[in-house]
């Protein structure tokens, strides 16, 4: 059977572009137009392992959440894991589970968790991807060459027919754009500084400038005379030299932006919906990320797992929900001490140790359903394989009716 | 299952029942003349009856809302909400509480029925999503259009004939229920460097388009597609001194239009912070084509949230306080600031002087209805003490006293307002009004065909009491509120509309999307909103 399917959304990376064309042909991905590398990579043939596994075994699936219901409703400070590859509607019954199992929960959202934090400390200032096209007309890359990792962005967000100045700030190794027109240099010890520097600018102060940043002063009048900046940065990097508190201050400079012009930041995020999970957790729980529900309702623990808070030595049992393909270290140092239930797409090609296993079907390739875009656009996701393991949002709500009837 | 309420003191304002003791049945979660003798009662004797509560306004679902809650850490640390019933959700409070939450504790104060205000098409998806997870109320979403650039564009053209049929489509494409109106053309002002417009008759950018056509074209858009509610409008100015020249400029513009304006409090201050209320009132009193919900202010934590982004830039601009701005492509944008309203602080107290004025001068309760802009001017939970405002005279004056009364002066208030609304009264701004200018016929009332929204509560002598803990809650026929107590927690519904339009307007549309928009025309529609639409 061969059929072709338009307007897909892809989740390779935060850009969910959605205007791909996909042709299957016997259950198979055989093409796919107007996507990039990492789009096709992401679709890649569509076949995916559909395991199920019990301590070992090959079981069938209601065995499979018999046995993870039980390992799960039976610990006393279980660990839900959020990782990406999952629908809005898989991220909701996650998050339904955590509550029941009044389980710690976590997940790729802590990968951001400085930004996260700080954009909670002080608001942001955003605007959509259309919003950026409309009007920007100069897009400072801080630190972050969207190339590789969201290869359509600067496609997408800049204005061919007038289109923005591009801006580059390398920081140390880590280089901004490399088409930008405009490039300064720094130091990492000197990031924040920079930032200082400009918004003072911006604030109108005269600010002492060291030498090295002398180029900031220009940009400042630059910004200034731009109609609408748009600052473009990478929320998850955890580059350990560059110095977190960039984010307050680059939410802080394009703020202060707004008084004299319009500016915006646009933050980069990875790919799989992992912006579904920041959302579904916020108007579940109202807290965005890193959630205990140990004591019956929520309570924020923002950033434990990173920073290693020391409570995960109470952890007994560990479900992580989704592609368990990159997991924090902190996480995947658990892994060994606990019995552990996947539940995702290809979690059996992943070498982890589970007790409980279940393979699931990849949302936006044989599951539909919703997904947000990095900046917040929810978009549907479309099935373009019949054929493939159980959807991961049938799985896990199937589970919270094990762990429902079980208590 | 059939239910028998019996022997409460039953204010149905809808049909003309004004505290008299009656029964109610109930039977396949609709209000019925008679059921059979052996079915189940509920004893009501002693207390009131009245049709679930309507919220005509408020925020509680999508985009906006959960930008929002990610800015309120403390708040919501400090408001847990365990777990209720076997299979309930916890969650959070404060001024904007997660979405079970929100569903279990507007069920706690006996409403039934809410609207989401201000949802951006564009994320009409997420506000969907989340009312999935909003549990118990009905609920439907007003669809922003008043600075849509697809729109704007076809005015500027002179192309005006296509405009209701694009209305038609925008509210089947996000599933919504009525047409909204933000701050008419000042957020396509503030997204290209305008700033904002400050009066009906500014145009947009080098445009010949101005928030009054912007406001004539939705107005006649919405009473044209014969909408179940008119357009819902907040106007220009919103927060500024000197604001009810453009409110009552707005309301001319619209004379003989039928019209909802929103949360008017907001837009009655003179020059130099002082009550125009009483002008404001006398105008809607005198023109039956007008609604309006009065958005008053409460003292205590808000959050400030609205599509009008230049002037949430404002208020973070002169408070200093944490600021969330979001720009949506083509549509709108959003503003948030967390705030506190200070019975101290002397904008806050005439604020506050304000909505209560325009209450107690409202001559038709049926148009002028109860809000606070939830969480805008206080939270939802606040209406109980509001009702109390309203309905004790002593209790009033009492409070008066202890407000900084700097910019009360020459105001109704001030002057002396002896008005006590009735039990009757605020069973109409709360309930039989506001389902009445949704026109949502089976809502706000308790004849035969109703759905079986009721609440009961117990009679107490202070009326923010007895609002604030309603003894039992029905909704559609299932108890849901017990003793108090929340006891079951029944998935509500949505309402929405999905009104024809002419097939020739996709064309243009699709082109506008292909050459302006990131998101695919294709996907831009919600593919399933739950639930029929509301029918005529």
């Amino acid at each position: 059977m061969n059929a072709t399917y338009e307007h897909v959304t892809c989740l390779g990376c935060g850009l969910s572009c959605d205007d791909l064309t996909v042709t299957t042909e016997s259950g198979r991905i055989a093409d796919v137009q107007n996507g990039c590398d990492l789009g096709r990579a992401w679709f890649g043939s569509g076949v995916v392992p559909g395991e199920i596994r019990s301590r070992g075994e090959s079981v069938a699936l209601e065995q499979a959440l018999v046995d993870a219901a039980e390992l799960l409703g039976n610990a006393r400070r279980p660990l839900v894991y959020l990782a990406p590859e999952l629908s809005v509607e898989a991220q909701r019954a996650v998050v339904a589970i955590a509550d029941r199992l009044r389980a710690v929960l976590d997940g790729s959202t802590s990968l951001a968790a400085e930004y996260m934090l700080a954009a909670q400390r002080r608001g942001r200032t955003g605007a959509t991807l259309g919003e950026i096209r409309r009007h920007a007309d100069l897009m400072v890359f801080w630190g972050v060459d969207p190339t590789e990792r969201w290869p359509r962005y600067v496609r997408r967000v800049a204005n061919p027919e007038s289109p923005p100045s591009l801006v580059a700030i390398d920081i140390g190794a880590r280089r901004g754009l490399p088409e930008a027109t405009i490039r300064c240099s720094i130091e990492p010890g000197l990031e924040v500084v920079a930032l200082g520097v400009l918004r003072a600018a911006v604030l109108g102060r005269a600010p002492l400038v060291p030498a090295a940043l002398a180029p900031f002063t220009d940009l400042a009048h630059q910004m200034l005379r731009a109609r609408y900046v748009v600052l473009v940065h990478d929320v998850e990097s955890t580059d350990p030299g560059r110095d977190p508190d960039r984010f307050e201050a680059l939410i802080a400079l394009a703020q202060a932006l707004n008084a004299p012009t319009r500016a915006a930041l646009s933050p980069l995020i990875a790919g799989g919906n992992r912006t579904g999970a920041a959302q579904v957790v916020a108007w579940q729980t109202g807290f965005p990320m890193t959630v205990d529900f140990g004591s019956g309702s929520p309570a924020y623990r923002p950033g434990d797992i990173v920073r290693g808070a020391g409570w995960e030595r109470e952890l007994d049992a560990l479900l992580i929900a989704g592609d368990p393909g990159s997991l924090p270290h902190k996480l995947a140092s658990l892994l060994g001490s606990v019995p552990v239930v996947l539940i995702g797409p290809r979690t059996s090609a992943a070498s982890l140790q589970a007790t409980v296993l279940v393979d699931t079907a990849v949302a936006g390739i044989h599951e539909s359903g919703m997904a947000f875009r990095m900046d917040d656009v929810p978009l549907p996701l479309t099935t373009v394989l019949a054929s493939g393991p159980p959807a991961a949002s049938e799985v896990l709500s199937a589970l919270l009716e094990h762990l429902q009837r079980m208590r | 299952m059939a239910l028998r309420i019996t022997g409460g003191t039953v204010y149905d304002p809808a049909n003309g029942v004004d505290g008299s003791v009656r029964d109610i049945c109930i039977e396949h979660g609709e209000i019925v003349a008679h059921v059979s003798a052996d079915a189940p009662t509920l004893d009501a004797r002693g207390m009131v009856v009245m049709p679930g509560g309507v919220d005509i306004h408020a925020h509680i679902a999508g985009a906006t809302v959960n930008q929002g809650r990610r800015l309120l850490p403390e708040e919501h640390a400090a408001d847990p909400e365990l777990r209720p019933l076997g299979d309930g959700r916890s969650g959070t409070g404060g001024t904007l509480p997660s979405t079970f939450t929100t569903g279990y504790r507007y069920a706690g104060l006996g409403y039934t029925t809410v609207m989401e205000a201000a949802v951006a098409p564009i994320a009409a998806r997420h506000a969907h999503a989340e009312l999935d997870d909003t549990p118990i109320i009905d609920a439907g979403c007003f669809l922003l259009m008043g600075n849509n650039e697809y729109l704007l564009d076809r005015i500027n053209q002179g192309d005006g004939a296509v405009t209701q049929d694009f209305a038609a489509w925008l509210l089947g494409a996000g599933g919504g229920y009525a047409i909204k109106i933000v701050n008419p053309g000042g957020l396509a002002a503030w997204k290209s460097g305008q700033r904002n417009v400050t009066g009906i008759d500014d145009p947009i950018g080098s445009s010949r388009v101005t928030p009054r056509k912007i406001l004539e074209t939705l107005a006649d858009a919405a009473n044209g597609l014969k909408l179940p509610h008119p357009v819902h409008i907040h106007c220009n100015n919103l927060g500024r001194p000197g604001n009810a020249t453009t409110t009552l400029e707005t309301m001319r513009a619209l004379a003989g239009r039928r019209a909802h304006y929103t949360h008017l409090q907001f837009h009655s201050y003179g020059e130099g912070w002082k009550s125009r209320a009483r002008e404001l009132i006398e105008y809607v009193n005198a023109h039956t084509e007008v609604s309006v919900d009065v958005g008053q202010v409460m003292f205590g934590p808000a959050t400030t949230l609205t599509a009008d982004a230049p002037v949430e830039y404002l208020l973070h601009a002169s408070t200093g306080r944490k600021w969330t701005n979001i720009d949506l492509e083509l549509e709108t944008g959003c503003g948030i600031v967390p705030y506190s309203y200070r019975d101290r602080a002397a904008v806050a107290a005439l604020q506050w002087a304000v909505g209560l004025e325009l209450f107690l001068l409202a001559r038709d309760p049926w148009r002028v209805v109860l809000s606070t802009d939830h969480p805008n001017g206080a939270s939802f939970r606040s209406y109980p003490e509001l009702i109390r405002l309203l309905m004790d005279r002593a209790y009033r004056h009492e409070r008066l006293k202890h407000v900084n009364q700097t910019l009360l002066g020459g105001g109704a208030l001030l002057d002396g307002l002896d008005r006590e609304y009735s039990l009757g009264e605020i069973a109409i701004i709360t309930r039989a009004g506001p389902a009445r200018l949704l026109g949502l016929r089976r809502k706000g009332h308790l004849g035969v065909g109703a759905d079986a929204d009721v609440t009961v509560y117990a009679t107490e002598a202070d009326r923010s009491r007895m609002f604030a803990t309603p003894r039992y809650v029905l909704k559609g026929g299932t108890l849901v509120v017990s003793e108090g107590t929340l006891v079951r927690a029944p998935r509500g519904r949505r309402l929405h509309v999905r009104p024809p339009y002419d097939n020739r307007v996709l064309g243009g549309l699709k082109r506008h999307f292909d050459q302006f928009a990131t998101v695919a025309f294709e996907n831009y529609p919600v593919r399933s909103v739950p639930d029929a639409p509301v029918g005529p």
